[in-house]
């Protein structure tokens, strides 16, 4: 460690760090909520709700919409709470690859083919490539999940002074 | 000599860093496709306001004894994203399904912020027998067609269309009739009336020629009316032709051609009874 004429360089932290309480964590998960909804529930819905009014079949149903994006904001909302203890990595992994499942079935349903009302003719249209680049977000989810999780397992609480700084 | 401590930071372990990493591709990732997805969404939506235009629809008599309909239509892309290989494809079968004819239309891209312009021409074979209706019969046509597309590189569109247009008849209800000659000696004067209706969007403008056949194949006289008939106009026009005392009409045929523009197409055919 030390020596005459010689500059020690220790290893150690920076400062420490300081876990954000769970009430404020759940505030800012709350938070986090709003444009998550929008994106996963609210703006599907409505863009559903507005073809269903025009008489054209729906690709998907409302309900299917609703059940997989609350059930994604609800373990998206646990895994931010979560992210101090050793829970974060596997809900990470959990969360992704429900979502990548999501866009699977999603991607199931294209090309979305509807008849025009009234008329005779019929559209279809595919989305299965916009699908498969969506997927890469829920697929390095899982990765960093995992990464996340043995990190975790062979040093716990090692991420923590650079998760929450203090 | 005391040691001198520096306090540093530490570096965060290897796999938090590629942990962190790969994160932040994520989240580009996520917030480029949220990007994307919005600009397309818009985009769609403006090209789904301009629709498609078709303009100059003619109908004419082409040389090669078909009816030709020529057009174009337009296809404005106000978007942020190319439409891509816009493809169309029709067949067109007369009141009895009978195949006519077939259009083919691209491929062609409309790039971003123009409009793409598509012209077409449909040749029917008034001349077969089976399209021959066509010039004297108001009908049904069934249209089928289908259409191909890639808007904004990642999406993929298909249209099929089944749809039944009206034709209106050039010469609807065509008669050419010999009326009870007149005269005596050597030559007859035979009365030959022409009546029709153009049911066409065009006039009918050229030369209707005509000529008498005996039952035996022989021609007995001819003659010709000029035509120009009016979109939606009656047609009723009687001439006088000179034909030999020694030609037996009875049993023999009225051959009527319509000549126009330097083609020539063969109207049906009219027992003399």
């Amino acid at each position: 460690m030390s020596g005459s004429g010689k500059v020690v360089v220790p290893r150690q932290e920076t400062g420490g760090y300081q876990i954000p309480s769970l009430g404020y964590r759940i505030l800012v998960a709350a938070l986090r909520l709003i444009p998550a909804f929008f994106l996963l529930v609210a703006l599907p819905v409505a863009a559903l709700t507005f073809v269903d009014s025009r008489g054209i079949a729906l690709p998907i149903s409302v309900f299917a919409v609703e059940g997989w994006g609350f059930l994604l904001l609800g373990l998206g909302t646990a895994q931010y709470i979560s992210k101090p203890t050793r829970a974060y990595g596997p809900l990470m992994v959990v969360t992704s690859l429900l979502g990548l499942l999501y866009l699977f079935y999603a991607l199931t349903l294209s090309p979305y083919r509807f008849v025009i009302p009234g008329g005779s003719a019929s559209i279809s249209a595919g989305y299965s490539m916009f699908l498969e680049l969506v997927m890469i977000v829920p697929a390095i989810g899982i990765i960093v999940g995992l990464l996340i999780t043995a990190e975790d397992a062979r040093a716990p609480k090692e991420r923590l002074p650079f998760d929450f700084p203090a | 000599m005391a040691a001198l401590t520096v306090p540093t930071h530490r570096r965060p372990p290897a796999i938090y860093r590629a942990a962190r990493a790969l994160r932040v591709v994520s989240a580009i990732v996520l917030v480029l496709l949220i990007l994307y997805a919005g600009t397309v969404a818009y985009s769609a939506i403006e090209v789904a306001r301009s629709s498609v235009q078709s303009h100059s629809l003619s109908a004419s008599f082409a040389s090669n004894g078909t009816v030709e309909i020529a057009g174009s239509f337009t296809l404005s892309n106000p978007g942020l994203y190319p439409i891509d290989k816009v493809a169309l494809t029709a067949l067109i079968a007369n009141g009895e399904g009978v195949f006519l004819g077939r259009l083919a239309v691209g491929p062609n891209d409309i790039a971003p912020s123009s409009t793409g312009v598509f012209p077409f021409a449909i040749y029917l074979p008034v001349s077969v027998s089976a399209a021959e209706s066509l010039l004297t019969v108001d009908q049904t046509l069934g249209v089928n067609a289908w259409g191909n597309a890639t808007y904004a590189y990642l999406f993929p569109l298909s249209i099929s269309l089944v749809e039944n247009r009206s034709w209106g008849a050039p010469f609807e209800g065509f008669r050419a009739t010999v009326r009870t000659p007149t005269g005596g000696g050597g030559t007859l004067l035979v009365p030959v009336l022409v009546t029709f209706s153009n049911h066409a969007n065009s006039p009918d403008q050229g030369t209707l020629a005509f000529v008498i056949e005996s039952s035996g194949g022989i021609v007995c006289g001819s003659g010709s009316f000029p035509i120009n008939d009016a979109a939606g106009a009656l047609y009723d026009q009687t001439e006088n032709v000179a034909v030999s005392a020694g030609c037996s009409l009875t049993g023999g045929h009225l051959l009527t051609t319509y000549s126009s523009g330097g083609s020539t197409v063969p109207l049906p055919p009219e027992a003399i009874p």
